[in-house]
């Protein structure tokens, strides 16, 4: 129902995580965050405050459109214009290898992508969820999973070798499945809705000297190295993935009227909710992007993604705070028609000295069943791409 | 405590290029309390007609129903009654006596009885006059902000041209509600409809005089049911925006477009009069400068201002999308009142060709009559409309017009009009 505006939410959650908080306490029992202070890290977003409500307070001035004061409803008292909330633009970067940015786009309402990024010793957790704009709540679903598969991640780093692929495979699939929890009860009436709140998983863990992604749906996971050939690590599950399976090139692919129809995702209507996975080994540095549709719809062959990176590097330098926001405006310049989100992070690849082989290996990882073999033979061919219509 | 609850219904994606946005709002009040509730006092006039065409039994059934209204105004409440003919009287109090409108106790209502029996009919019929006279009673007592009247006649308003009758209605608009109720079927509807409307009560037809009592009963209960005096449906539309129309949609249609008084340059208020515990619908349509794909905005409050207070609002909102599948969708509610608008407006018009001898305008506009009835499952209108014409194809609203049909039915259908049923939810 329109007209009623909720009470803001009571503090007594860790503004860092989420966690419930104890009376009095200090500080967060699960991660160790203060919480005096109302801020999150550093000035971080928090990434809990997935659904910011209008404050019956906001009035007095602000609104973006035509200086008019906004109402506590959330739009201009002059113009109507809806005013900005905090997610329609997020960034994070957890440190000065890592970061990412996530925005509504040009046509979109809202922002329905979440992005949670994390580091753990020398790991470095990328995770973006898309949210399904068809189903309501989607956009406290996909932070709800993002959140929870970031924070799998970042906890099970300890106990994984960095160099165990089957290890890392095996803790994306259940950072994906705690994610999949986290979407289905994201909302409270999740399982009796008709279109429960739903949204894909691309999360990649990142070592010296391994890579490992794993997904649902078509949010994706490219390495870029600085030399080399640049490779799209994560298969999309979608239509028009299984049209470039039968054949189909990759731009008709795309172009068809369900590329864009997903065939696996995490909610509470997911049937099938094992994250795929897949490892490689870098050779040399370069950089792990993860993004969203609103990414890859104007730049998807991974040597056109890779191009594409090299021109943000020549505009916006090396800082992966810079490079995101730039490659997000991009985005939104060739038509922003979907919420965009890209992460970044930096790999120095193995020391010199290393006696791994040149050219990138991907690992076995045998005995986790969930690791797929990358593109099966005769797909995703590799040809420039023409940005989406 | 009374609380309101505004709750917007609409499809809120235009395509390229759209400009208008519709909703139905719908407005709830609960825990009102009765009259008694609303701090300041409460004050009902009866005016019964007494020309001369009133005289016989139809004159004796308004008596007992004036005497039956008498005993059913609560101690405390302000009231009058006033006789009209080509000329207004007050009946009680006394037009000697030194107030003109007296709280209700108990001997207060044995000399009210007694008064209205000693009335006798003639003269001729000049509406006007009681309107006027029941503002100038009420206007003598300050205290009582919820003002309501009940105005009973049988006949046309011939002793005075209808300049004078809308110019008074004009007049006393916004002064206080009245109820208005034709008796046998000498009157005209469009006169009572019109006085009923701009007063915020309601128009109905009563056949027999023996059934006057129990509506002067009912209606008496309703009004003493309403413990807010007067609540006011605020729109707010955006700079550059502008309000199409403002329409009460359930339990009837009544135009408010025409009714506007601004707040501010943006915000328009219009009248709603006195609330029960009760729900009622509002159809609100607004235009917008076109803006991009993608973009979205505000369109509309809707709020709901007791007491220059808002109580609740509801947001009617603007999204430009290019996807067909969201634009292409017309929300069920505006659609169902939109043809409940529509229904209430062919039926008038029908019936008026009809009364000009324009048959072929009378069977085209009863047909769609019939066949929007039957789309938005109005089954009263269908149910009067069955007795005015010979219904051949409801879906395609084939009709003939009935040979014969009663002016009573007529009249009945016509004073119906405006009834919406409640959109299936």
């Amino acid at each position: 129902m329109d007209g009623v505006v909720s009470e803001p939410r009571a503090a007594v959650a860790c503004p860092a995580c989420g966690e419930p908080a104890g009376d009095g306490a200090r500080f967060c029992e699960a991660c160790g965050a203060p919480l005096t202070e109302t801020g999150s890290r550093e000035g971080l977003p928090s990434p809990d405050d997935s659904n910011p409500v209008p404050q019956p307070d906001r009035a007095g001035g602000g609104c973006p459109a035509c200086g008019g004061d906004v109402a506590g409803d959330g739009y201009c008292t002059r113009c109507g214009a809806r005013a900005p909330v905090e997610r329609d633009h997020r960034e994070e970067q957890p440190a000065p290898h890592v970061a990412g940015v996530s925005d509504v786009g040009m046509r979109r309402r809202r922002n329905e992508d979440a992005l949670a990024l994390g580091v753990a010793g020398d790991v470095t957790v990328l995770v973006v969820c898309d949210g399904v704009s068809s189903a309501p709540d989607s956009d406290v679903a996909s932070q709800a999973a993002a959140t929870a598969a970031r924070d799998v991640l970042v906890a099970g780093a300890a106990d994984v070798g960095a160099d165990d692929a089957g290890g890392w495979s095996r803790l994306l699939v259940a950072a994906g499945h705690r994610a999949d929890d986290a979407a289905r009860t994201a909302v409270d009436d999740a399982t009796a809705r008709q279109d429960p709140p739903s949204c894909t998983f691309a999360a990649a863990v990142v070592g010296p000297a391994l890579l490992v992604a794993g997904w649902l749906g078509d949010s994706r996971v490219y390495w870029l190295p600085d030399t080399g050939a640049p490779e799209q690590l994560t298969e999309d599950d979608s239509i028009a993935a299984e049209l470039m399976a039968g054949g189909m090139s990759r731009a008709a692919a795309e172009r068809s009227p369900d590329a864009h129809a997903i065939t696996r995702w995490l909610g509470a209507d997911a049937e099938e909710t094992t994250a795929r996975t897949v490892a490689t080994r870098p050779s040399g540095p370069g950089w792990v992007l993860a993004c969203s549709d609103g990414l890859w719809n104007y730049a998807s062959a991974p040597d056109v993604v890779a191009g594409l990176l090299r021109d943000a590097l020549d505009r916006a330098g090396t800082d992966p705070a810079a490079l995101s926001r730039d490659l997000v405006a991009w985005a939104n310049a060739s038509g922003g028609h979907d919420n965009v989100t890209v992460a970044l992070a930096r790999v120095a690849g193995p020391a010199p000295a290393s006696p791994e082989p040149a050219a990138a290996a991907h690992a076995d990882d045998a005995g986790t069943t969930p690791t797929v073999r990358r593109r099966p033979a005769g797909s995703l061919r590799e040809e420039p791409d023409a940005p989406a219509p | 405590m009374a609380t309101f609850r505004a709750e917007v219904f609409q499809n809120e994606f235009l395509p390229d290029g759209g400009t208008d946005v519709h909703a139905i709002v719908t407005v709830s009040a609960e825990g009102v309390g009765g009259a008694a509730t609303t701090g300041g006092g409460v004050a009902e006039i009866v005016m019964i007609d007494t020309s001369g065409s009133m005289t016989g039994p139809m004159l004796a059934a308004a008596k007992h129903a004036a005497q039956v209204a008498v005993d059913h105004i609560p101690d405390g409440t302000w009231f009058a009654i006033v006789s009209g003919s080509h000329v207004a009287q007050r009946v009680f109090p006394y037009p000697n006596a030194p107030v003109a409108i007296v709280q209700m106790e108990p001997a207060a209502r044995e000399e009210a009885k007694r008064a209205v029996s000693r009335l006798g009919a003639q003269g001729g019929t000049a509406m006007s006059t009681w309107l006027r006279l029941a503002d100038q009673i009420f206007a003598t007592q300050p205290a009582a902000t919820q003002r309501h009247a009940i105005l009973l006649t049988d006949g046309k308003n011939e002793s005075e041209p209808r300049s004078q009758l809308t110019s008074t209605i004009t007049a006393v608009t916004g002064r206080f509600q009245c109820d208005a109720r034709g008796v046998g079927e000498r009157w005209q509807v469009d006169e009572l409809r019109e006085i009923a409307t701009a007063l915020l009560g309601s128009v109905e037809l009563i056949a027999d005089p023996a059934d006057i009592a129990e509506d002067f009963r009912a209606l008496l209960a309703t009004s003493l049911s309403r413990g807010v005096a007067d609540a006011q449906l605020r729109v707010w539309t955006p700079q550059g925006g502008q309000v199409l129309f403002v329409r009460q949609v359930a339990p009837t249609v009544e135009d408010l477009t025409a009714r506007r008084t601004d707040v501010t340059p943006l915000v328009g208020a219009y009248p709603t009069g006195a609330w029960a515990d009760e729900s009622r619908d509002y159809h609100v349509a607004v235009r917008l400068p076109s803006k991009p794909l993608g973009a979205e905005q505000l369109a509309a409050r809707v709020q709901v201002a007791v007491a220059d207070e808002v109580v609740a609002s509801g947001l009617v909102k603007a999204a430009w999308s290019d996807d067909a599948s969201l634009t292409a969708r017309i929300s069920p509610e505006v659609a169902h009142y939109t043809g409940q608008a529509e229904l209430a407006s062919v039926i008038q018009e029908g019936l008026a060709a009809k009364a000009a001898g324009d048959e072929a305008t009378a069977t085209v506009k009863l047909g769609r009559a019939v066949q929007l009835a039957a789309e938005t499952g109005n089954e009263e209108a269908t149910s009067k409309l069955r007795r005015v014409v010979e219904i051949e194809d409801e879906e395609h609203g084939t009709v003939r017009l009935k040979r014969g049909a009663s002016r009573l039915d007529e009249m009945a259908l016509d004073t119906a009009s405006t009834k919406t049923s409640r959109v299936r939810r």
